[in-house]
């Protein structure tokens, strides 16, 4: 069959009308305004506290950042599960007595509105000689012995948050846990006293006390002002699910605090802005900010610093997964960062070292 | 003059069922998939042998594959080794020419870019060039990787187009390998000449400080509210589903009836390129209702440049169900007229993609050593779902279907200087109808798309 070009043309011209016509339809601000729907405004009330003071015992998850991303590669990439990677813990000369292992953990020392008080520590590290010595530093050890730190919040299971928990669990092992869902076997067979040889990963104090697993989808009060959320994130080295922690200041806002944020800084300034009251107007945020872990790049990471402004933050006491790389691109933009110290082998002032301390209220 | 078997090899094909269906369908497909997943094991899987899924650099040569199959088959029709492929058995034939295809993929990465590109043009392209740089080894093949990826992204939208929209033209009356080195030449060129407009500028942002002296601004951020090149493969990635679309269900309809070659070549280009933002915005706008909005800076599935990658990744899913059902099931149906036969497969299509992205969630975790979520930033389910399209192709142009199928020869048949079929009679004319669904096709009022001979000519078929 040939074809007329007259007709053709003809033909061309009403089909792709039509289908301009439908094209721009489907897209077009009309029919977004029809289907999707309108953004939700946070009205979980969850109380208020006096302050809340945040001590960063250590946010040094590892002291050779080449070692550690070798060690991935060489397993396998960025995919591998945790447990079975072969993690260098010797040889390493910037290395804590040579090993490559550190870990996160931060103490958190609330003043409710009443004056009461409360201690929550924030994820408990990776090595348990590193965290031992950082949790003598700045008096963990003795709080937990005397049982004044009131709950375990483990973030999520990745190796520097949570493999450490034998340092806490040898001073309080009755101390509440909680996780967020997602976690895996290995994770609750740690926390029962497995040990995990490739990995080197060890817990000789088989934790007694309560495990509360905190589902995503919904605001979780735990105290008055205190609230945590859980995001169904999936993160490198296998690991799933990571939460953070919401409080609201009286006379400042809400105050944001994170162990790694995998699920990015905005969908969690989004799900707090969706969920929380109050949530229009986040005061601060605090922790790691998973960006340039690694010292890496990726421009996503560019429109992330390009969108923060529009968020309004006025204390950002960023850290750790942050990436030194970041911290320095805020720094530019006009971001509010807050300076470290740079001691106890935190390497730059750039952002808050360890054993610096940060108080909101 | 030039015989049909020189000019599209693929095409004069005379393939024999050995198997009724369904059972010739799902063993076909079966063995596509053992292929698919024997290799992935062997070199991607994170619990396998060589781990090269850290992402990127496993991604990377997959991405690879794909380009080197389709120069081998569709570019070069098989050449050097044209004999070897029509007297081997099928297996013999496919082992000899994917392990031809693993050492031109081989070739390409390690010669072209990290010792030929990267080492004297552009540092990113090399691994060697960024470790000098000090970056740490793994993200200098993670970056390098990615950049090459890219390039194979458009060099897949582009490579294709001269056979299928141009039918070879002007070059279809040269001889090979004259005529696969002209095809290869121009794709390449024009490959390049996209790399470095639609791919180069996410490197002025990657590297800190920006390289504004080296590289231009990302010119789509004003509008894509993301600066990341992801923006650019996922409509390119459109662009490749759609033409494939074009040759697998539609038939190369309707733009087949457009005489002139080098027109309907043009409009054939431009009809793709419409019909592929077609699906690019369709898809986005898909997951805008069913996550919300993209949010400025997110990450993940609110990210921008993620749902952009993902519309691509989607076309993918929407590729797969359509090459099953054209190689496998007979690209049926077939009893109606052209329009309701591709509506109705469109249809099947999209059912068929349905499925495979509720089974590729449900079990790649457990299968491919994937994680458990739609995005991961260190995922792409374009990795084992292009695996899988070349495993396919494999079977296909390699293997001619064993053992559903066998080639018991070639059609005999001659092409005039327009390459035409000589003694092929002229037909009633008409217009309107094709013309119409053309315009419709190509959703805005730019002219359409492709070439010649409907695809269900792949091959001459007999009971």
């Amino acid at each position: 069959m040939s074809v007329s070009r007259r007709n053709f043309l003809k033909g061309l011209a009403v089909g792709g009308t039509a289908g301009y016509f439908a094209m721009a339809g489907v897209t077009s601000t009309v029919m977004k305004d029809m289907f999707l729907p309108d953004e939700p405004v946070g009205d979980d009330d969850i109380g208020e506290i006096k302050s809340v003071k945040v001590t960063q015992v250590s946010e040094t998850s590892w002291f050779d950042n080449p070692i550690l991303v070798n060690d991935m590669q060489k397993a396998g990439g960025l995919l591998v599960n945790q447990y079975i990677i072969p993690w260098t813990h010797e040889g390493v000369k910037i290395g804590f007595n040579g090993d490559n292992s550190g870990g996160y953990s931060a103490l958190l020392d609330i003043e409710f509105l009443d004056g009461s008080k409360k201690k929550i520590l924030f994820d408990c590290g990776w090595n348990t000689a590193w965290m031992d010595e950082c949790f003598k530093r700045e008096g963990v050890d003795k709080m937990l012995e005397n049982h004044e730190i009131d709950l375990m919040f483990v973030t999520h299971e990745h190796f520097d948050h949570y493999w450490g928990i034998e340092s806490v669990l040898k001073h309080h092992q009755e101390i509440p846990v909680a996780v967020p869902k997602g976690f895996y076997q290995e994770g609750f067979d740690l926390l029962q006293g497995k040990h995990f040889d490739i990995a080197k990963v060890k817990n000789d104090y088989p934790h007694k006390g309560k495990v509360t697993v905190r589902e995503s989808g919904k605001v979780h009060h735990l105290y008055p002002g205190v609230a945590s959320i859980t995001f169904d994130s999936s993160i490198i080295t296998r690991v799933k699910g990571e939460q953070a922690m919401v409080l609201n200041v009286k006379d400042k806002g809400l105050v944001v605090i994170t162990g790694c944020c995998h699920m990015g800084i905005i969908s969690l300034l989004q799900e707090v802005r969706h969920r929380v009251k109050g949530g229009k107007k986040i005061y601060a945020i605090q922790g790691g900010l998973h960006i340039s872990p690694f010292e890496d790049w990726d421009p996503q990471y560019d429109d992330l610093i390009k969108a923060i402004p529009a968020y309004g933050i006025e204390v950002m006491a960023c850290n750790h997964c942050t990436g030194y790389l970041t911290a320095e691109k805020m720094v530019k933009a006009g971001l509010p960062v807050v300076q470290g110290t740079a001691r106890f082998k935190s390497k730059k002032k750039l952002f808050l070292g360890n054993g610096d301390q940060v108080m909101f209220g | 003059m030039i015989s049909l078997k020189d000019h599209m090899w693929l095409e004069s094909r005379i393939l024999e069922n050995k198997m009724q269906q369904p059972l010739r369908g799902i063993v076909g497909v079966l063995i596509s998939f053992i292929m698919f997943y024997a290799l992935w094991w062997i070199f991607m899987d994170v619990r396998g042998i060589m781990r090269w899924y850290t992402p990127q650099y496993g991604y990377m040569y997959i991405r690879w594959i794909l380009i080197v199959v389709i120069w081998q088959a569709y570019i070069f029709n098989f050449w050097p080794f044209t004999k070897f492929r029509e007297t081997s058995h099928p297996i013999v034939s496919g082992l000899g020419l994917i392990a031809v295809n693993f050492a031109l993929v081989g070739a390409v990465i390690w010669g072209f870019f990290y010792n030929f590109l990267g080492k004297f043009s552009i540092p990113y392209l090399s691994v060697d060039g960024l470790t000098k740089l000090g970056m740490t080894q793994f993200y200098a093949r993670e970056y390098s990787s990615l950049a090459i990826l890219m390039f194979a992204a458009i060099a897949s939208w582009l490579s294709p187009i001269v056979p299928v929209c141009f039918n070879n033209q002007p070059w279809h009356n040269m001889k090979q390998p004259a005529r696969g080195i002209t095809v290869f030449l121009v794709t390449l060129f024009a490959s390049v000449l996209c790399f470095f407009c639609l791919m180069h500028p996410h490197y002025h942002v990657l590297f800190w400080p920006w390289q504004e002296y080296a590289a231009a601004y990302p010119w789509w951020f004003n509008f894509a509210h993301t600066l990341h090149g992801n923006f650019n493969v996922g409509w390119v990635m459109c662009g490749t589903v759609a033409i494939w679309l074009l040759e697998v269900t539609f038939d190369r309809y309707p733009f087949a009836l457009i005489k002139n070659k080098i027109v309907r070549g043009i409009v054939g280009f431009f009809g793709v390129l419409a019909f592929a933002m077609l699906i690019f915005f369709a898809f986005n706008f898909v997951q805008d209702l069913s996550w919300g909005p993209a949010v400025d800076g997110a990450k993940r599935i609110y990210a921008p440049d993620w749902r952009y990658l993902h519309s691509g990744e989607l076309a993918i899913m929407m590729l797969i169900p359509a090459m099953i059902l054209n190689f496998y099931f007979d690209n049926g149906p077939k009893k109606y007229g052209p329009a309701v036969n591709i509506a109705l497969r469109m249809l099947i299509i999209l059912v068929g993609m349905g499925v495979f992205h509720f089974l590729y969630y449900k079990f790649s975790p457990g299968l491919l050593g994937t994680q458990a979520g739609y995005s991961h930033p260190q995922q792409f389910p374009m990795a084992p779902g292009i695996l899988f399209i070349c495993c396919m192709l494999f079977h296909n142009w390699f293997m001619d279907f064993w053992p559903g199928k066998k080639r018991v020869g070639h059609v005999e048949t001659m092409l005039d200087e327009n390459g035409d079929e000589i003694g092929k009679e002229k037909e009633a004319e008409t217009g309107f109808v094709p013309g119409n669904l053309a315009g419709a096709y190509c959703e805005t009022a730019q002219p359409s798309a492709v070439n010649g001979k409907p695809a269900t000519a792949m091959y001459k078929h007999v009971e």
